[in-house]
């Protein structure tokens, strides 16, 4: 049954999945707690001005998609000060904009649309060393990040008036929040591309948030479903001959409707009287 | 005399530049005393508290902090969804002398424990804050200035949506602070329970008052409070607040 994983392409795969996993469950479970779920979509989006233009430039497709997204964040925590626009405002403001700029790009730089897909869908199957060595730098990173700055993203989230008077940064977090998110979504495109990158970064942190009754176990519960997700999801993808990213997608989205409709069913059971 | 350990001299301060919400305000709170600050809803009661923090630059005048500042909000700016017990709520008055580097250790839980201990709430410390009632919460926030242990608080709204045992609680661990030689400022709506402190602030827009409870007079409270005010007699006085306050934060208090 898993001899799947004795094909060396599958093992890739699935260091690669084991190793996004981590990043994605430790980010992923800030990101829920801060409500930056669209911020962690869009930011993948935002890398696409950046894929298209790599190869003709002659940049490292990693190195021009990390630049469009901290050229991103950097615009975006700029835009979010304004009131009158508002976090999600600023989000979908500079997201738009960054499509506009990619598709506008992609029309002459790809002019047929091949690779395009590639960017935005990734190819779990196809990854080389550069990728995981890139995997693992970014599970080590959000790993120290968590570490270095819980406190201060669970202070700042919790009530953020109080901050500064604890002691912690607010501007300092957010801001290496967004660009740890940042990076770590450049790392997950070569396996599941920009349009699937939240797959990772949100879907197992907000399952995992409907039944977490702290934040540790939130860390610990998110990086565990999604490597359970990834390493499932991969095998089905090869047995049934699908692209994996979608099923990844489709099968994170599934538990999710299952636990929150289990939760739900939970809600309405009637409580025995004693 | 004792130590002044917050100040404000000619204070103008606001959120736009060339558009004051608050002038002209020149107080001080000395250690082992207790500051009411009394205005209406919009008032610049908040407005005060977050140039006192620091988050607000005076356009004119000064702010001289002598000493760390322990903040209490209003419970209702807390994510009360978030997945944190009352424990973990009074541990992060921990986070400024523990480095990043270093776990909360046992000195630390046995600390938060205390503070829990001192506002009734040592049997709840595992219950999730969002499940406390409005005066628990309030009174978790409490503990948790009480974990940092700062020689300056700023209280705001400490009172508002908190019953009578909450209240009862808080007033007492308030008391033992100032015998402590803490400097408290309170941001209040209740002229009586204002007027009981050992100096009273009026706001509304500017300075209406400052000076002991006392000297409280029914001009001071027209000046604050303008058409809000209703006096019952015998000096006793309530204000009428048009609108709730619980939006303060988010406006241009």
């Amino acid at each position: 049954m898993l001899e799947a994983f004795d094909l060396p392409f599958m093992q890739r795969a699935l260091v690669a999945v084991l190793l996004l996993s981590v990043a994605g469950g430790l980010l992923g479970a800030w990101v829920v707690l801060r409500r930056l779920a669209f911020f962690s979509h869009a930011v993948g989006t935002a890398t696409f001005p950046g894929l298209v233009v790599a190869a003709p430039w002659g940049i490292a497709a990693p190195l021009a998609a990390l630049g469009s997204a901290l050229l991103f964040t950097a615009g975006l925590t700029r835009l979010i000060r304004d009131p009158r626009l508002g976090p999600d405002g600023a989000t979908g403001l500079l997201v738009v904009a960054a499509l506009a700029l990619g598709a506008l790009l992609a029309s002459d730089v790809y002019p047929a649309g091949t690779g395009v897909d590639q960017l935005l869908f990734g190819t779990l199957l196809g990854l080389d060393d550069a990728d995981l060595w890139l995997a693992a730098a970014v599970a080590a990173g959000a790993l120290v990040l968590t570490l270095a700055l819980g406190r201060t993203w669970l202070a700042t989230g919790f009530e953020p008036q109080t901050a500064r008077t604890l002691g912690v940064s607010r501007a300092r977090g957010d801001w290496a929040l967004l660009a740890g998110l940042a990076v770590a979504v450049v790392a997950m495109l070569p396996a599941v591309g920009a349009l699937l990158a939240a797959t990772l970064l949100v879907v197992p942190a907000a399952t995992v948030r409907l039944v977490a009754r702290s934040v540790p176990q939130l860390l610990a519960g998110s990086v565990l479903l999604g490597a359970t997700e990834g390493v499932v999801a991969l095998w089905f993808a090869y047995e049934l001959d699908l692209p994996p990213g979608p099923v990844l997608a489709l099968l994170s989205g599934v538990i999710f409707g299952v636990v929150a409709l289990g939760q739900a069913a939970a809600a309405r059971r009637p409580v025995p009287v004693p | 005399m004792s130590e002044v350990l917050i100040e404000a001299v000619g204070l103008s301060t606001g959120y736009a530049p060339g558009e004051p919400a608050l002038r002209g305000v020149t107080f001080a709170a000395n250690a082992g005393q207790i500051v009411a600050v009394l205005g209406p809803n919009g008032g610049g009661k908040t407005t005060l508290m977050r140039a006192l923090l620091g988050e607000l630059p005076p356009f004119e005048g000064r702010v001289d902090v002598h000493g760390e500042i322990a903040y209490v909000p209003q419970t209702e700016q807390a994510r009360l969804d978030f997945p944190v017990s009352a424990l973990d709520v009074a541990l992060m008055g921990a986070y400024r002398r523990t480095p990043w580097w270093k776990r909360l250790g046992r000195a630390e839980h046995d600390r938060a424990l205390q503070a829990l201990d001192r506002v009734g709430l040592r049997e709840r410390a595992k219950d999730r804050f969002g499940t406390l009632s409005g005066g628990q919460r309030q009174r978790v926030l409490i503990a948790r200035a009480l974990v940092q242990d700062a020689p300056i608080l700023l209280l705001d709204e400490p009172f508002s949506g908190v019953d009578r045992a909450s209240e009862a609680t808080i007033l007492g661990l308030l008391g033992q602070l100032r015998a402590q030689g803490h400097a408290l400022l309170i941001c209040t709506h209740d002229i009586e329970q204002g007027r009981g402190f050992d100096r009273v602030l009026g706001v509304h827009g500017e300075q209406t008052f400052f000076g002991p409870g006392a000297a409280l007079d029914a001009a001071a409270l027209e000046r604050t409070y303008g058409s809000e005010i209703v006096t019952l007699g015998e000096g006793a006085a309530i204000a009428v607040q048009c609108h709730h306050h619980d939006h303060e934060h988010d406006q241009h208090g």
